[in-house]
């Protein structure tokens, strides 16, 4: 799986003071340790940067320097991500466009000029689809329109978007009946998720159990890249196939309720997780305690 | 969520969850099924309970007041009016308000029904039960409200009344979490022995009153602010220390028009998950509160009739997602609820 490392963000109080003061260094030191701990792309998130397009330009030159990797230039702002766009020496990854209609008229378009990849969400103007078929639904008509314009089906990295579990449980299982779907209704698509929002809500210290294992669930499914936490270690473990017998058990618990009375607390904790992802057991804060 | 929940017929699986739907889309579904039954009869194939399997979870019973005048609720391992395909639980019952203290507020058409009781508690609950019927008292902490409140008095009072009138009592707080746990926790060392349902408990202050009522030998109700993930939480601490069939979940109601919607739908996904998921977490029964709600609408306070629609439906509403203990507020509408689900 294709790992795009999410730890520039404009969330994040150290980036935004350095994008801010036009500071490279804690940049730069950001990219070269995302880039050493394997991922494959460096997310560039700098907001709307409504004051402010030019940043992404300065941000990709001063990450160009140092590191060698492909960039993901993530912002709603298309001056800013044309900006950005023109000084890309490897061929980037925009992110993100969508199928609502401002993004197709401004977005899109800078995939086709630039010749480059294209993250398209399934989001539209009638807002985040809520079931499979309607994700399917709203992609369809993006992809048809970006292959309009000059896109091929090989250069959409397609996000189905994902909703923290402790919003609403049922979008994790819409999400994995979406992607057994997805090659059907897309066929080359490539594919990509925002894999934090799913612990988006959970009590911190279970965030990255949540993210793991999901991970390890989509990519069943032949998810062919995700945004991740570059330093969360197991998770590039797990996802670099170093840790088989938890893959196995992910699988298996997958496929049918599990006993747990026999598992280690380790396992127990990842079919428990398991169980929750699938909609098998309510969701709460505490479902590794019941 | 129940996607995976299947039944058989002639070695096919369908899920079970269209035919739930099936039946809730078509109230006469009962009627519609007979010639199918005629058929499976007739070829001796199968009875249509032999096409279901039996759910798996069963609602807790749990049991208020003291022995001699104990009501038991909940205990049903079907949805709500599914008798074809499972165990009934008790039938709901239903308790009307009194206020400790003369309410303020309320419309003449409401309070007409307790204009001869308003300031005695033992009065109004006595007509409550023997001219309206209600199965329960619920006594509102409205004094709680007042600038000198007196949680010694506020518990001696329930006691009193508790012990003088032939139903359960359920204690409901204002609902500001020191107060509610201060006059709670009060209540039930004094109250020790009476079995009261008694709450809400919120995240902020459950541990003090549930560990009270633990050791007076009462129930609780834990109140969730309208989010099932939020009621499982609550339930799951409160599960570490407090016997789970001494809980009644209110996950909050509200009423037609002002956001019954979002009440169903959770009352409704929390009978689910109980009776078909088997979530050990989630089997207790549910209370609807709804008379004050109902009663803050304009449209209940304009107008008497129009008032006591508002809560006969609310409550008739709920009973039909899934609530197994109904708090009201003026006889009639109690009468008229009652009336269409017996």
């Amino acid at each position: 799986m294709i790992l795009i490392g999410e730890n520039i963000h404009i969330l994040a109080k150290v980036v935004s003071d350095a994008l801010k003061a036009r500071d490279e260094k804690p940049l730069q030191e950001l990219a070269l340790k995302q880039a050493q701990a394997g991922v494959d792309y460096i997310d560039l998130n700098i907001g709307p940067a409504r004051k402010d397009p030019d940043v992404m330009k300065w941000l990709v030159q001063a990450i160009q320097e140092v590191v060698k990797k492909p960039l993901s230039l993530d912002t709603t702002n298309p001056v800013a991500m044309e900006a950005g766009l023109s000084a890309c020496k490897i061929p980037p990854l925009i992110n993100s466009a969508s199928g609502k209609q401002e993004s197709k008229d401004k977005m899109l378009p800078l995939a086709a000029k630039y010749n480059c990849d294209v993250v398209l969400s399934v989001l539209t103007d009638a807002g985040i689809p809520s079931d499979s078929s309607s994700r399917a639904e709203a992609i369809m008509e993006s992809v048809a329109y970006a292959n309009e314009i000059g896109i091929p089906n090989e250069r959409i990295w397609v996000d189905p978007i994902m909703m923290p579990i402790s919003v609403d449980q049922p979008q994790a299982s819409e999400f994995l009946e979406f992607m057994k779907i997805l090659p059907d209704i897309s066929p080359g698509c490539k594919s990509t998720l925002g894999l934090s929002n799913i612990s988006n809500g959970a009590p911190a210290e279970l965030r990255g159990i949540l993210n793991r294992i999901y991970l390890a669930m989509v990519g069943r499914y032949n998810m062919y890249s995700s945004i991740v936490d570059s330093f969360d270690d197991e998770l590039i473990n797990l996802l670099r196939g170093k840790l088989p017998d938890i893959t196995n058990l992910i699988y298996k618990a997958m496929d049918e309720e599990l006993d747990i009375s026999n598992l280690s607390k380790k396992e127990t904790e990842i079919v428990k997780t398991v169980n929750v992802l699938m909609g098998r057991s309510l969701y709460s804060h505490s479902w590794l305690e019941t | 969520m129940v996607r995976n929940l299947n039944f058989r017929i002639q070695g096919v699986k369908w899920p079970r969850v269209q035919v739930v739907n099936a039946f809730y889309l078509n109230p006469r579904t009962l009627e519609s099924l007979n010639p199918f039954k005629n058929f499976l009869q007739k070829e001796a194939i199968m009875q249509p309970s032999d096409l279901f399997e039996p759910y798996k979870g069963e609602v807790k019973e749990l049991t208020i007041g003291p022995s001699e005048k104990a009501v038991k609720v909940g205990g049903e391992k079907t949805l709500p009016f599914h008798a074809f395909e499972g165990k009934e639980g008790t039938p709901v019952k239903f308790a009307l308000e009194v206020y400790d203290v003369p309410p303020e507020g309320w419309s003449q058409h409401l309070i007409s029904s307790y204009s001869d009781v308003l300031s005695d508690p033992i009065a109004w609950a006595n007509k409550c039960i023997k001219t309206y019927g209600a199965d329960l008292i619920s006594l509102y902490l409205a004094s709680l409200d007042s600038e000198n409140y007196d949680v010694k008095k506020i518990a001696e009072n329930v006691k009193k009344i508790a012990e003088s009138i032939s139903v359960p009592l359920i204690v409901i707080s204002v609902g500001d979490k020191d107060k509610d746990a201060k006059a709670l926790v009060e209540i039930a060392k004094v109250c020790a022995g009476k079995n009261l349902l008694m709450g809400p408990l919120v995240k902020e202050n459950f541990e003090e009153i549930a560990k009270a009522a633990l050791e007076g030998g009462h129930s609780i109700i834990p109140q969730s602010p309208l989010d099932i993930n939020l009621c499982k939480e609550l339930n799951v601490k409160l599960g570490k220390f407090f016997p789970k069939e001494k809980m009644a979940i209110d996950p909050l109601s509200a009423a037609i028009g002002y956001g019954i919607d979002y009440s169903f739908s959770i009352f409704e996904r929390l009978k689910q998950v109980a009776v078909i998921h088997n979530d050990a977490m989630m089997k207790n029964p549910i209370i609807a509160n709804i008379g004050k709600d109902c009663w803050k609408t304009k449209e209940a306070k304009e107008d008497k009739t129009q008032g006591i629609m508002w809560e006969a439906l609310t409550a008739f509403t709920l009973i039909l997602a899934g609530a197994n203990i109904v708090i009201m507020r003026h006889p009639e509408s109690l009468r008229l609820v009652k009336k269409l689900v017996s």
